[in-house]
């Protein structure tokens, strides 16, 4: 309010001498209006009212003394623009004539208006009646039209420009208006402003025109000399060699003429505006295909064979080649894996590496880690075994005492008390709810020779794709039987059978069977036994090796004969290992250390803000770094490994049968898929879409659907072809139909399957077929 | 194989009708409708450049090379095949203030996104950007930034987008089943880039981006001729990959012709030694330098159609 007093005591004229605004003038100029009018704004009212009523023509006379003087207040006693408001309110439009006399009166500075009065005739008086001076007469000038094509064009008018671009715009042009109205007291200030570099670079600009070698001189890069002699003489010398006191419009008429084409008829059509003449036709750019007589085509178009034939006795000859030679063997190939192996770890064969360039496979030597096993426990659902790896975990001191004690807590709270030691793996909330396990829960442990990971798979029959996911990357599978009475016979008809033979047909060799819940039939040796002889006969018709298979008596609950040795009397019949000791008796897995690259992709993630993708997965072959380049299929694009982490640690280097986390760079997340694998660009492994496979019928198999796993991998496809039935010990054909229609259970016979999408697969992989959310076959690839 | 896993592709190169290499080469005619280069060496196609052709855009430029003829024009084989030039539209965006989430930055952040339309060649791109659309935008960006006077714009961006509506062939389309064991070489990539350069130079010219000078791009290409013995090597200028028989190397430039500098410089290919003793053969720092009268030859279309656009908004036409 204060400030509102200040002003209105400030001197009126004064202030106004330089005043630029309108806010606080208007609110003055209502405020006291005319009635406080001081002496000198009086005597410059009469004179104004006066000139302007000179001025006013004819048919605005009229208008009253008031209304003039209203306007010349508003106007601030500006004579000139005080009428041409009157004129355009009160009267008709005046002539042509009053518009190049505006013109020239905006000329005339604003203090010689205001002080002293202004007649028209003063300013005609020397203009004659005929041909008027060109200096004074108006110039018209036309509008631009616009050019048409397109939308009216951004070319025609400013190119649109961004807020940002308008606020720089203006500031520049106040800066220059400042340096321009500056002294030269300023000028060095001036070239400090933020404008300095665009008068540099004109300064600068110049001197490269007038003398270009002392603006080299300074410049740090060295200038390799240009020659003289310019082999082409149709492209004339570069600007920066143009005389210096040639005039720029000049240089580029001298520049002429310009290789400048004519628009094709393309951007004709694009570009051109509607009045253009039509283009004309380019014949050789609108031929229409295959009318013209002289395309090459031979004169008979029957003599040779037909394209049909050509791929007809192609296709017949690779599939004589394809069926020659029978397969190596399961077993011999193994071993020759294995002797392979050996060698390569002797042999300093080293891999091609790039950023930290690390021999793996020495380092791996050297590392003198312990053996690396990976086991799959499996089993019909609720035969407890997630609660015997909780039991596991809980005794070797990998959860400690206080996160058990809140799981029993809070499963007490949902009223399944017996769960809680199973709440070690299921970190699931639905699989917590449920009871179930749903996915793959891994874990690791150490004994005192080898570390361990643990791949719980689910048991319900409804989740055997992910523990198909979960056994192919186990080295040896705990087979888990629910002792109670009832329940055992109902799982061995059950996923108990299931999943022996899938684990079997994955490749996996030995396996421990853990008889649990052996305390609720009392330790019963005799039941034990049953047990023990139904499996082990079961198993070795599914092809386990009789030394391959080990029996275990335990209780998970408890804990008996798990970590510790059972105390129980009505136990003690059972002398031979516990678990621990059975798993620890595990050989070391060789593992195909020296083969290119292979990692399927178990789960794709945000592994935080540095690691906007992040993969885990098992190496399933070869070893890679950081810093590798790989190739993700059947994406079929390159990635680079950012960084690897084995259980949270970042370390430089990983092998075949770690499970790693990489974080990837140079490829976006769209590209993976959980079951892609990632290979060694130099190596790497074909996408397919039809394979042969000898396997195992599960099912009656006909040429039917099928879904076809492999470890995350799954993807729809087709049996296209039951090949033949295999003898099951030698692999050779047998029987004498050719081709069969329909294939029995138990039998081994080879097909051909054909997928609908392209999958990463190579052989030897081993493949599982389901169909109708049941395993119909498994077995390798050929 | 890139598989663009959100859209239903149709099947790739579904459009090219098949050719029967048999009859290809059984035809002694055939083989006279391998185009050839009718411009000397030292010529350089054609070009139209137009700024301002995307309303929307802060600033946009269309360039276009003229086709190839023809040798013969009553021998004309499909239309599709007998046409190699290039067609690019460039649209500046910016300057723009950055995402609130972008760190800040002191100078302007340019980002450069070149893409092949689908129909752009004659095997047919996908919808997603594959290694060499995104090498070509690298590229671009080092032609670019050392141009633009990046310290102007704090904390702003600035997105050149190139749409490529059609691309230089790599090599003559007869020969896609000959030459389908050995790498094809992309060097159509090479007059690509450096129509990109010239083109995005406009484009930033039409957007009012302050730069240090205008950049143009220019290609020379050394190139094998001749049949038999009397092969014989030649440097040209603005190299059409389906005119030659054989390109042995080629240089791009990305050259500023005020200050006589280069931005970006791109070599591919082997020149062969067998030629450096007789001096017969071009050198690399030849190369380079052809490249940069390419360059000059297509600075001076640029600065033709920027200064028909100047005239036109100062309506002095």
């Amino acid at each position: 309010m204060s400030r509102h007093q200040n002003l209105r005591n400030l001197d009126l004229d004064d202030e106004l001498d330089d005043f630029d605004g309108g806010e606080d003038y208007e609110y003055d100029g209502l405020g006291d209006g005319a009635e406080e009018l001081s002496e000198e704004d009086q005597e410059n009212m009469r004179v104004g009212t006066i000139a302007v009523r000179e001025e006013l023509p004819p048919q605005a006379s009229h208008v009253t003394d008031k209304q003039i003087r209203e306007a010349l207040w508003h106007y601030y006693y500006d004579i000139e623009k005080s009428v041409g408001y009157l004129v355009s309110t009160y009267a008709a439009k005046p002539k042509a004539q009053k518009k190049s006399k505006a013109q020239e009166v905006k000329k005339i500075p604003v203090d010689e208006i205001c002080s002293k009065p202004f007649s028209f005739a003063d300013f005609f008086k020397d203009t004659p009646w005929l041909n008027v001076p060109i200096e004074r007469q108006a110039i018209l000038i036309p509008p631009l039209c616009p050019k048409g094509g397109l939308l009216g064009g951004s070319s025609d008018g400013a190119p649109k420009i961004s807020k940002l671009q308008a606020l720089a715009a203006a500031r520049k042009k106040k800066a220059l208006e400042q340096k321009s109205s500056n002294t030269g007291i300023e000028q060095p200030m001036a070239s400090l402003s933020l404008d300095q570099s665009a008068s540099g670079s004109s300064s600068e600009k110049t001197t490269t025109g007038s003398s270009s070698t002392t603006t080299f001189g300074t410049r740090a890069f060295p200038i390799r000399k240009r020659k003289d002699s310019n082999p082409h003489e149709k492209v004339p010398k570069a600007p920066h060699d143009r005389e210096p006191d040639l005039p720029p419009a000049d240089v580029q008429m001298e520049m002429e003429p310009i290789d400048q084409a004519e628009p094709s008829a393309f951007a004709n059509t694009m570009f051109s505006n509607a009045s253009s003449p039509p283009p004309r036709r380019f014949e050789s750019f609108f031929t229409l295909p295959y009318m013209n007589a002289a395309t090459p085509t031979s004169t008979d178009p029957f003599a040779g064979p037909s394209p049909d034939d050509v791929v007809i006795a192609a296709q017949a000859k690779a599939a004589g080649k394809g069926g020659k030679g029978p397969p190596k063997t399961n077993g011999q190939k193994k071993v020759d894996q294995i002797a392979n192996g050996v060698e390569a770890l002797k042999v300093d064969d080293t891999p091609k590496a790039t950023s930290k360039n690390l021999d793996v496979l020495a380092e791996f030597k050297k590392s003198k880690s312990k053996n690396a096993a990976n086991f799959v426990v499996i089993g019909h659902v609720d035969a407890g075994k997630s609660t015997l790896m909780g039991r596991l975990l809980y005794d070797l001191k990998v959860v400690d005492q206080r996160t058990i004690d809140r799981y029993r807590k809070e499963a007490e709270s949902m009223g399944k008390s017996s769960f809680a030691l199973a709440w070690v793996l299921d970190q699931g909330f639905e699989e917590r709810s449920r009871g179930v396990t749903i996915d793959i829960a891994m874990n690791k442990f150490e004994t005192e020779k080898t570390s361990f990971t643990i791949l719980d798979a689910p048991g319900h029959r409804d989740f055997i794709p992910n523990m198909i996911a979960g056994a192919a990357q186990a080295d040896f599978a705990v087979l888990v039987i629910d002792a109670s009475t009832g329940s055992f016979e109902s799982g061995l008809k059950g996923q108990t059978k299931e999943h022996a033979l899938l684990v079997r047909s994955m490749g996996v060799q030995r396996i421990i069977i853990v008889v649990n819940k052996l305390d609720t039939v009392n330790w019963s040796e005799e039941r034990f036994m049953e047990i023990q002889h139904q499996v082990s006969s079961f198993l070795t018709t599914a092809g386990f090796q009789a030394k391959n298979i080990a029996f275990i008596p335990c209780s998970g609950l408890l804990g008996d004969n798990i970590a510790r040795r059972s105390t129980e009397a009505a136990a003690s019949w059972y002398t031979g290992p516990t678990l621990i000791e059975e798993l620890d008796n595990s050989e070391p897995i060789a593992r195909a250390l020296d083969k290119p690259l292979r990692l399927t992709i178990g789960d794709i993630f945000r592994g935080g803000v540095q690691n906007p993708l992040s993969i885990s997965g098992r190496i399933e072959a070869g070893s890679l770094q950081t810093g590798d380049a790989l190739l993700a299929q059947p994406a079929g694009q390159k990635c680079f490994i950012k960084g690897l982490e084995i259980d949270s640690e970042p370390v430089d280097w990983a092998i075949a049968g770690q499970n790693v986390t990489v974080h990837l760079s140079g490829i976006e997340e769209q590209y993976l898929k959980i079951g892609d694998v990632l290979s060694s660009p130099s190596s790497p492994i074909q996408n397919i879409k039809q394979f042969t496979a000898k396997v195992l019928a599960f099912e009656f198999l006909t040429p039917m659907q099928v879904d076809v796993h492999r470890g995350r991998l799954h993807a729809p496809g087709t049996i296209k072809e039951i090949v033949a039935v295999l003898d099951k010990g030698t692999g050779t054909a047998v029987g004498g139909k050719k081709k069969p229609r329909i294939v029995k259970p138990g039998q081994v016979v080879r097909v051909v399957v054909e997928l609908d999408v392209v999958v990463p697969l190579e052989a030897p992989a081993r493949v599982v077929l389901r169909s109708n959310g049941e395993t119909v076959a498994a077995g390798l690839l050929e | 194989m890139a598989t663009d896993r959100r859209r239903i592709n149709g099947p790739t190169g579904g459009t090219s009708a098949p050719i029967y290499l048999k009859t290809l080469t059984k035809e002694a005619e055939a083989q006279t409708e391998r185009p050839t280069r009718t411009r000397a060496p030292n010529v350089l196609r054609k070009m139209f450049l137009k700024t301002g052709v995307t309303p929307s855009a802060s600033g946009s430029a269309y360039l276009e090379l003229e086709a190839s003829k023809a040798l013969t024009s009553t021998k004309s084989g499909l239309a599709s095949h007998s046409i190699s030039g290039l067609k690019l539209t460039c649209t500046v965006h910016g300057p723009r203030p950055l995402p609130r989430s972008a760190p800040f930055s002191p100078h302007v952040i340019l980002s450069t996104h070149v893409k092949f339309g689908p129909f752009a060649t004659r095997k047919r791109r996908g919808y997603l950007r594959d290694a060499s659309e995104r090498d070509l935008g690298v590229h671009l960006e080092t032609a670019l930034r050392g141009v633009i006077i990046g310290d102007r714009w704090p904390k702003s961006g600035v997105e050149v987008i190139i749409t490529i509506l059609e691309g230089e062939e790599d090599r003559w389309w007869g020969d896609d089943r000959v030459a389908e064991g050995l790498s094809a070489g992309d060097w159509g990539m090479m007059s690509v880039l450096s129509g990109c350069i010239t083109v995005a130079s406009a484009a930033i010219a039409d957007a009012g981006i302050d730069c240090v000078d205008v950049v143009s791009g220019g290609v020379a290409a050394v190139v094998r001729s001749g049949q038999g013995k009397q092969v014989s090597t030649t440097l040209v200028l603005d190299p059409v990959p389906s005119e030659h028989q054989e390109v042995l190397a080629a240089a791009i430039v990305a050259y500023l012709p005020g200050r006589d500098e280069l931005t970006d410089l791109w070599v591919k290919g082997d020149i062969g030694h067998e030629g450096r003793s007789s001096g017969q053969s071009a050198t690399y720092e030849e190369l380079a330098d052809h490249a940069v009268q390419a360059a000059l030859g297509s600075h001076r279309v640029l600065v033709a159609a920027l200064k028909e656009t100047a005239d036109l908004k100062m309506g002095r036409s």
